[in-house]
């Protein structure tokens, strides 16, 4: 966005207050300058500054970018785009934040990909961490600065997704994908890739996953760190044009699908698609896939938010959990508010992540579900941390992995 | 006097010293400014912003700032029509958003005791688990505040069979503003004993006191609800349909309509498909059990069958979200049909709906600028929006004779200012043009009595 159309955007908002109906840091917060309404006000008022007062930092970095605000304003002020933009303000202003900045030097040369990293990093973790009884992920061992005993890691895996498609063999004879499966996917949770890959076969349908593909970028954006933004996606603009001949991107995370749907440039014809959204597409096959078999689990939904309210895709999820599950498939209350992890949020404000998180938990018990699953990597890990919190049986699972659990039964 | 900064300095300590904790006092430039708004866009930068967790910080506080005869200006959600939130440089806010909790929900009495910074929905959506109801349902009713909605007598669609939140506020508690709590009606339902302060409290847009607890009564929720859009060529075809279903005892819980500039500004794009000759549109609901909602939405099919131009039934909640799009988009739809517009939320007599319209639209062409209305026909209360472009000096002369004349049109017509938004200090200026000055000095004598001077909430309703 260029200064003057934001400044335009600016002043659409007509200060009704729809935005407290539904901002999740307003709902724990109270407070006026942590809703879009506030902060769009400090945004506007404050724009010229030089010196950035701490207020007007601090509403800016307490922004989950959920997109609940923009998704029910009448005016249709588009919200997160200006946060963004302030961030980037900010940023250029104050220099990125040290641990933001170092994140973003991992992802970029992707250190998470050399093969001994992991292998090291994972050692660390099993000195410092334990796994969780119930759950996939790991506790802390003992008092480490930035994690209290309730904090959930992904528990790093030994081999991350590359390793495991340089062993495995399809056959050609499939029709090829392009499968983005996104950092988290690839490095934290390959298990839902391979997932994916197998669903994407029993289809008829091979997935190709370019080694030389990086993050989607969606981190950089929501730091304003626009110039790594921009690198990211003409790197990742590059493997696409490589492999121009493929229509179909497909990825099972939310926010790299809301990310990669944003890109200029993509190879004509080409398009990106949730995987919710291509199993909908190839719904026929899929049905005769499935057919009779139903999981004997209660399951529920929760909607990421950059599903529902990044691409408004609501419908094809629930269409997937009840093929696979029928009536064991029920809705919770507020599915779709937010569940705090936001991105890098939760590491930044676990207080108020937190929060966030023990509504939402509190909505999955009620629910009376055994699972509750959701279509991006950030909200699963945020979900397992909610059960730990909340001292919950049920666990946090990608549709997908279920879909795959169904499909391999009696295979 | 000492300068306001070490005033607030001064304040911020004591306030310290009485328990207020960082996170509930705020005094940065930037983020006070964020406490001077309201739905009206004026803007105003208060001296010091508290945000109180229970009715003994609102004493501690307001006798704190009485020593020092500083003013008050309380705040809900701020989503007030008519600047009723609106501070000056020089009063402290105190925003009521951080007490939300639901003190009780007594079943057997039918009755929820809350604290005033509950969001309205959010009390719906409890009782409503139970099989309980709160019906008043203002348009923000998903953000807006138990306790605003006390204190500008919120109300909205379902008013014409429901009637307005102060139909449901069975006591309360409220500060005054020497720091005193004061305690007004109980759950009884019969209850004489002395003046009925609740009722002097409810409607007085924070002006006698601050709210910090609200007694409201519940209803059983109805069983069931059909809601049904018809349409008709004109107005007055409209307004006799009105008549007719209440002379046929049929009564529905909303009648909300849309003038043609409505209905041309959200035509396009409609999951159905409306005449050509529509003029006026009618959205009706009828709730209650669920066979008397059948018979009388059948009652409504047979009388309607040849008048109306269209008539469709939801047949189901998804069908019926279809229904309401209509109206729902209105306000966003006509804001496109100019750059500004003067929104006004003038009450009249059922009756007389006709008539103020067909005087609106001479008005109209008088004054060359479009004016659209749309509201709720079953109880007389219309949205009426001027539509201009301020910045345009002759149009900006032309909106303000247009807003005098409808004023006087509705007062003319046994009509009132405001049926919902409050007078706040959006329409004080016109306040004598309804009430006579020894109506005007009686409530004058009456703020006095609360306020002595003028320093809670001031500025609002009384004309300057």
């Amino acid at each position: 966005m260029t200064t003057s159309t934001w400044q335009q955007e600016l002043k659409k908002c007509v200060k009704c207050g729809a935005c407290m109906a539904v901002c999740p840091i307003y709902r724990q917060t109270g407070r006026e300058e942590m809703v879009a309404r506030g902060k769009l006000n400090l945004i506007e008022r404050l724009n010229d500054e030089d010196q950035l007062p701490p207020g007007w930092v601090e509403a800016v970095d307490y922004c989950l970018l959920c997109g609940a605000c923009e998704e029910n304003c009448s005016k249709g002020v588009k919200i997160t785009e200006i946060i963004a933009d302030a961030r980037r303000r900010q940023t250029e202003k104050l220099g990125l934040n040290p641990i933001k900045k170092s994140a973003f030097y991992l992802l970029k040369n992707r250190i998470l990909s050399l093969p001994r990293f992991l292998k090291i990093a994972s050692l660390v973790q099993w000195i410092l961490w334990r796994r969780l009884p119930r759950h996939s992920g790991l506790i802390r061992r003992l008092p480490l600065p930035g994690f209290d005993d309730k904090t959930v890691i992904p528990a790093l895996p030994l081999q991350h997704l590359d390793d495991h498609l340089n062993k495995r063999q399809t056959s050609s004879q499939l029709k090829p994908v392009l499968y983005f499966p996104g950092c988290a996917t690839r490095y934290l949770f390959p298990y839902m890739g391979l997932d994916l890959l197998y669903v994407l076969e029993q289809l008829g349908f091979q997935g190709i996953v370019p080694k030389e593909l990086n993050c989607c970028g969606i981190v950089t954006w929501g730091a304003g760190d626009l110039k790594s933004n921009r690198e990211l996606q003409q790197r990742n603009l590059e493997v696409f044009q490589k492999h121009a001949e493929i229509k179909e991107i497909v990825t099972g995370c939310a926010s790299c699908a809301h990310a990669l749907k944003e890109y200029e440039g993509l190879p004509e014809g080409c398009e990106v698609l949730d995987i919710s959204e291509f199993l909908f597409r190839n719904r026929e096959k899929l049905e005769q896939l499935v057919g009779e078999k139903k999981l004997e689990k209660k399951l529920t939904y929760h909607d990421p938010c950059h599903l529902r309210k990044g691409q408004g895709i609501t419908s094809q999820p629930r269409w997937l959990l009840k093929l696979i599950a029928g009536d064991n498939f029920v809705e919770m209350q507020h599915p779709e508010r937010c569940c705090g992890a936001g991105g890098t949020f939760g590491l930044a404000h676990k207080k108020l992540s937190r929060e966030i998180l023990n509504e939402k938990a509190r909505d999955i018990d009620a629910s009376g579900a055994e699972v509750v699953t959701s279509g991006c990597p950030g909200c699963l890990l945020q979900l397992t941390e909610g059960a730990v919190v909340a001292d919950s049986q049920w666990q946090a699972e990608h549709p997908i992995s279920l879909l795959a659990e169904l499909l391999r039964e009696g295979k | 006097m000492p300068e306001l900064v070490t005033i607030r300095n001064q304040l911020i300590e004591e306030l310290k010293e009485s328990g207020f904790n960082q996170e509930q006092i705020i005094a940065a430039d930037e983020s006070r400014a964020c406490y001077g708004y309201d739905a009206t866009r004026q803007t105003a930068d208060p001296m010091l912003v508290l945000l109180p967790e229970n009715g003994l910080q609102v004493e501690c506080a307001l006798r704190l700032a009485a020593k020092r005869g500083l003013k008050i200006f309380p705040r809900g959600a701020a989503s007030g029509m008519s600047g009723g939130s609106i501070p000056s440089h020089d009063g402290i806010v105190i925003s009521l958003t951080r007490m939300k909790k639901i003190l009780e929900i007594d079943q057997e009495n039918m009755i929820a005791t809350v604290e005033p910074g509950v969001i309205t929905g959010e009390l719906q959506e409890v009782v409503s688990r139970l099989g309980l109801f709160y019906p008043p349902d203002p348009a923000s009713l998903a953000f807006s505040t138990l306790g605003g909605n006390v204190a500008e007598n919120a109300g909205g669609p379902r008013a014409v069979k429901y009637g307005v939140t102060a139909d449901y506020v069975m006591g309360l508690e409220a500060v005054l503003i020497n720091g005193e709590t004061i305690k007004c009606g109980n759950k009884c339902i019969k209850s004489v004993s002395g003046y009925d302060l609740t009722s002097l409290l409810i409607g007085s847009e924070g002006t006698l006191a601050i709210i910090t607890k609200i007694l409201l009564k519940l209803l059983p929720a109805p069983e069931a609800v059909k809601t049904s859009l018809l349409a008709f060529s004109s107005m007055t075809a409209a307004a006799h349909a009105i008549n007719a279903m209440f002379k046929n005892q049929i009564e529905p819980s909303t009648i909300e309509f849309l003038d043609h500039h409505s209905i041309n500004a959200v035509r396009d794009g409609l999951p159905f498909t409306l005449p050509e000759e529509a003029d006026t549109v009618l959205l009706v609901e009828i709730d209650g059990t669920t066979p008397g909602v059948l018979a009388m939405s059948q009652k409504l099919k047979e009388l309607f069958k040849d008048d109306a131009l269209l008539l469709i039934e939801a047949q189901n909640e998804s069908e019926r979200e279809q229904l309401w799009i209509a109206r729902r988009r209105l306000s966003p739809a006509i804001a496109n049909l100019a750059p500004h517009k003067i929104n006004e939320d003038i009450a009249v007599p059922r009756a007389a709906i006709p008539e103020v319209i067909a005087r609106l639209e001479k008005l109209s062409e008088k004054v060359s600028l479009p004016i659209v209305c749309f509201g709720h026909a079953g109880d007389g209360n219309i949205h009426v929006n001027v539509m201009l472009d301020k910045d345009d000096p002759d149009q900006a002369r032309r909106g303000h004779q247009a807003i005098d004349e409808i004023f006087a049109v509705t007062l003319e017509l046994g009509g009132t200012l405001s049926g919902e938004h409050g007078i706040g200090n959006t329409k004080s200026a016109y306040f004598d043009k309804e009430w006579s000055p020894a109506t005007i000095a009686i409530m004058r004598a009456v703020k006095q009595a609360f306020d002595p001077d003028n320093r809670l909430n001031p500025g609002k309703i009384f004309p300057a």
